[in-house]
């Protein structure tokens, strides 16, 4: 896994924070490798720089020259007088080792490579980037890139857009981090547009050096930036990147962070063997474990700005509770419609609010939530209408719809609303519904700083992530304390099984050791043996044939459940072993398991799965046969505690089965809390479990509820375990 | 023409195509990190190379060339005695 350079996940040294700060903050910036051909990236980051305004010393390092853009040129970095604090390299691939040489030498403490040629271009490029890693790890170097973008800074304090974007952008609350140079260009004109303004604008490449996760620590703590946007097509260590979220966008002064992670592509389900990994595909874990870490998952940059504007501009709402003031009934209704799928509530308004609604309002308008205005409405009528409901203690926030209709003056409507909210304190958002005609009053409202969403439904979008964010503002979550389990007795039986999926007998046996609800039963040899153990343990019993060359016992009928006396479970033994036989010629059988019967109850499963990317990983949702069919499941990185195992069971459509839907009886639910607390720990404790499927845990009434009925272990030694 | 000779002459192209002093110009010196060639130079210097020595050269390789010390070797090959 790609290891941070500041040790992300361990939030940043007072060093490294000096360091990163040079990247945002330096005070003369040398460039090397400027070139005197306008439109070429050498030539345009040095003259990006200057046109920015850059308030410290800035040095041209271009070889032959004398001057560029009327400042004194210099030959190498080790001639300039003056010390670094800030590299930026535009040389290109083959000779950037020597230049971050010679910068070391110098003492410079960032260094930002633009030019691209390593990682992405193969072997070559990865031996490349190799020597630069090496250089800045050993000289403590901050490293932004190679094949980047660039950085901007718009704090006026320093004002650096050391990127080749051609504009600066506005200033504004909101960072912007992205893998992709290429979109952070596109950003920047889509942001422009919209009238957004950032406070670091990051393109960070390659990431050899400073990770996504650096610069989300660094961002948390930067007083000018409010919210955090991450474009990401790659995760390198995924676990890095959650343990810095959690960090960052929890509790009172977390700070939100919006993420697109692009390829949504299912890769490596195909080759899975067990339920859990064909489910768990990344992207699918990737989903599950973001929501779990507190990041907001979006799919486009309009998401990501609909919610980030909201974010960013507008206070903090104390709840759910939205009015709505429009002057179309029919995008009322579809954005209450919108509003309440996304969670929202719509409130009845207080009969104080009601009256003064009535006085405002002509006969024909609709006084209850959302408020219709009605088609004639003008600016007077919008404002005392927004006025009266966000007065009104029951609602939270605001959404003002405009429809453009002959007599509609949009844009007094929209000072109207600018004026409203000056003395507000609760957030608004505005529609004003098409193009052309509402453009002026768009304006009036962006630069205002009132998020305006083309459709009432992104709105409510953005509101229902706004919550979201409220909700993790409030989180404090626990840390794992491990539970008592007998680590030994498990190591006993994992490190004496070859790599492959375990044999029943002895999978049964790691989960007992770890506590999870195993009903007796005993790996029988032959027939007698299984009668005598099932006269032990009485009837009714299951015989399950245990051969290592089955994975899914039913597909081969090896199992055979309710035997309710001798005569049954010696004609099943006989019978499920002649069935093996025949189905796997050759086969190895061990013997079968003979266990009582469990009783009926929900069948859920419980999965665990070593990711490349996130490590170890849990999943929970409906269980049994058709749990490849609803694909209702969940999923956490491992270890968790009982807090998010209480999560993971309430995310999942079967919830509502276990808690006792239609007068049934409610489950053992904290039984099987404890279940993925125990499993958590124990596919931590041994990375050689590639992975687990516990398909079904039979849950029925607590408390003792839960039964393990089938079981599947994988092990392999990767390569980090050797 | 002997080796001094070549050199003299490899190196008289390139302080003219990149308008650099001789002093600056040694045989380890890379064209792009010492002597600044900007990327449209690097065909300049190949087009330079193949009029004063009368020659024609493979432009792929003789575009993969970095090095004052390189060049000089690159063009002996090419340059009858």
């Amino acid at each position: 896994m790609n290891s941070s350079w500041l040790q992300s996940g361990k939030g940043l040294s007072v060093e490294a924070l000096k360091r990163l700060g040079a990247v945002f903050y330096p005070r003369s910036i040398a460039v090397l490798g400027v070139t005197q051909t306008p439109g070429t990236v050498p030539h345009d980051i040095f003259s990006n720089i200057l046109m920015s305004g850059y308030t410290g010393r800035l040095y041209p390092v271009a070889p032959g020259k004398s001057y560029i853009e009327g400042i004194k040129a210099y030959r190498y970095v080790l001639d300039i007088p003056d010390a670094i604090d800030l590299a930026v390299v535009v040389f290109p691939a083959n000779v950037c080792d020597r230049a971050l040489a010679q910068c070391a030498e110098k003492g410079v403490k960032a260094a930002i490579i633009i030019s691209a040629g390593f990682r992405e271009v193969g072997p070559a490029g990865v031996e490349r980037e190799r020597k630069l890693k090496d250089i800045c790890a050993e000289h403590g170097i901050a490293l932004v890139g190679p094949n980047c973008l660039g950085v901007i800074n718009t704090d006026p304090a320093v004002a650096m857009n050391a990127s080749f974007a051609r504009k600066m952008p506005a200033e504004g609350r909101i960072a912007f981090l992205s893998q992709s140079g290429a979109l952070c260009t596109a950003v920047l004109d889509y942001a422009r547009d919209k009238e957004i303004g950032f406070s670091k604008f990051v393109s960070f490449g390659n990431k050899a050096g400073v990770t996504e996760m650096d610069l989300i620590h660094y961002l948390h703590a930067d007083p000018r930036t409010d919210v955090i946007m991450l474009y990401l097509e790659e995760l390198r260590d995924g676990r890095g990147l959650i343990e810095a979220a959690r960090k960052v966008a929890s509790g009172p002064r977390g700070k939100p962070i919006l993420a697109i992670k692009s390829g949504r592509t299912p890769q490596g389900a195909h080759a899975a063997a067990s339920h859990t990994g064909s489910l768990a595909g990344q992207d699918a874990i990737c989903d599950a474990v973001f929501r779990q870490a507190g990041i907001i998952r979006v799919n486009s940059i309009d998401e990501m700005f609909n919610s980030g504007i909201l974010l960013a501009y507008q206070p903090m709402p104390a709840g759910n509770r939205l009015a709505i003031v429009t002057n179309a009934g029919g995008p009322g209704v579809m954005a209450t419609d919108s509003a309440v799928s996304a969670g929202l509530e719509i409130p009845g308004f207080e009969p104080a609010t009601t009256a003064t609604l009535k006085a405002a309002l002509p006969a024909t308008a609709n006084l209850a939530n959302p408020v219709d205005v009605i088609g004639d409405a003008r600016a007077e009528r919008y404002s005392s209408a927004l006025q009266a409901v966000l007065a009104d203690p029951n609602v939270d926030e605001a959404l003002v719809i405009l429809t453009p209709q002959s007599m509609t003056d949009i844009e007094q409507i929209a000072h109207g609303i600018v004026e409203v909210q000056r003395h507000a304190r609760k957030p608004i958002a505005a529609s004003f519904m098409g193009a052309t005609d509402v453009a002026p009053g768009v304006h009036i409202l962006q630069a205002a700083r009132i998020p305006h969403y083309i459709l009432p439904e992104w709105a409510c979008r953005a509101m229902a992530d706004v919550q979201r964010v409220r909700e993790l503002k409030q989180r404090i979550e626990p840390p794992f304390e491990p539970l008592p389990v007998d680590r030994d007795e498990a190591a006993a039986v994992i490190d004496a099984a070859p790599d492959g999926f375990m044999p029943e007998d002895q999978a049964l046996a790691v989960l007992k050791a770890y506590g999870l609800p195993v009903p007796r039963y005993e790996l029988c040899a032959d027939a007698g043996r299984a009668v005598e153990f099932a006269e032990q343990i009485g009837y009714p019993v299951t015989v399950r044939m245990v051969c290592p060359q089955i994975i899914h016992k039913t597909e081969v009928n090896a199992v055979v459940l309710n035997l309710r006396d001798a005569d049954a479970v010696r004609r099943a033994f006989d019978q499920t072993a002649d069935r093996v036989a025949r189905a796997l010629p050759g086969a190895e059988v061990l013997g079968a398991v003979v266990r009582r019967m469990i009783p009926a109850g929900h069948e859920v499963i419980l999965g665990a799965k070593r990711d490349a990317v996130f490590g170890a990983t849990l999943m929970f949702g409906l269980g049994g046969i058709f749990v490849g069919i609803f694909r209702d499941v969940t999923f956490a990185l491992a270890p968790i505690s009982l807090t998010t195992a209480a999560a993971m069971v309430r995310q999942v459509r079967a919830y509502r089965l276990l808690a006792g839907a239609r007068g049934a009886q409610r489950a053992d639910i904290e039984g099987v809390e404890q279940c993925l607390v125990r499993l958590g720990q124990l596919v931590s404790d041994f990375p050689r479990i590639a992975e687990l499927d516990i398909n079904p845990l039979i849950v029925g009434a607590a408390p003792d509820g839960c039964n393990v009925a089938d079981v599947r272990i994988r092990l392999e030694r990767s390569d980090e375990q050797e | 023409m002997n080796k001094s000779e070549l050199r003299e002459k490899v190196v008289r192209v390139v302080c003219d195509v990149l308008s650099v002093e001789p002093d600056m110009v040694a045989d380890e010196s890379n064209f792009v990190f010492d002597l600044g060639a900007e990327s449209t130079q690097s065909v300049e210097l190949v087009a330079g190379f193949e009029e004063a020595f009368g020659i024609e050269m493979d432009n792929e390789s003789a575009l993969a060339v970095q090095t004052v010390g390189e060049a000089v070797d690159f063009v002996g090959k090419y340059v009858k005695d």
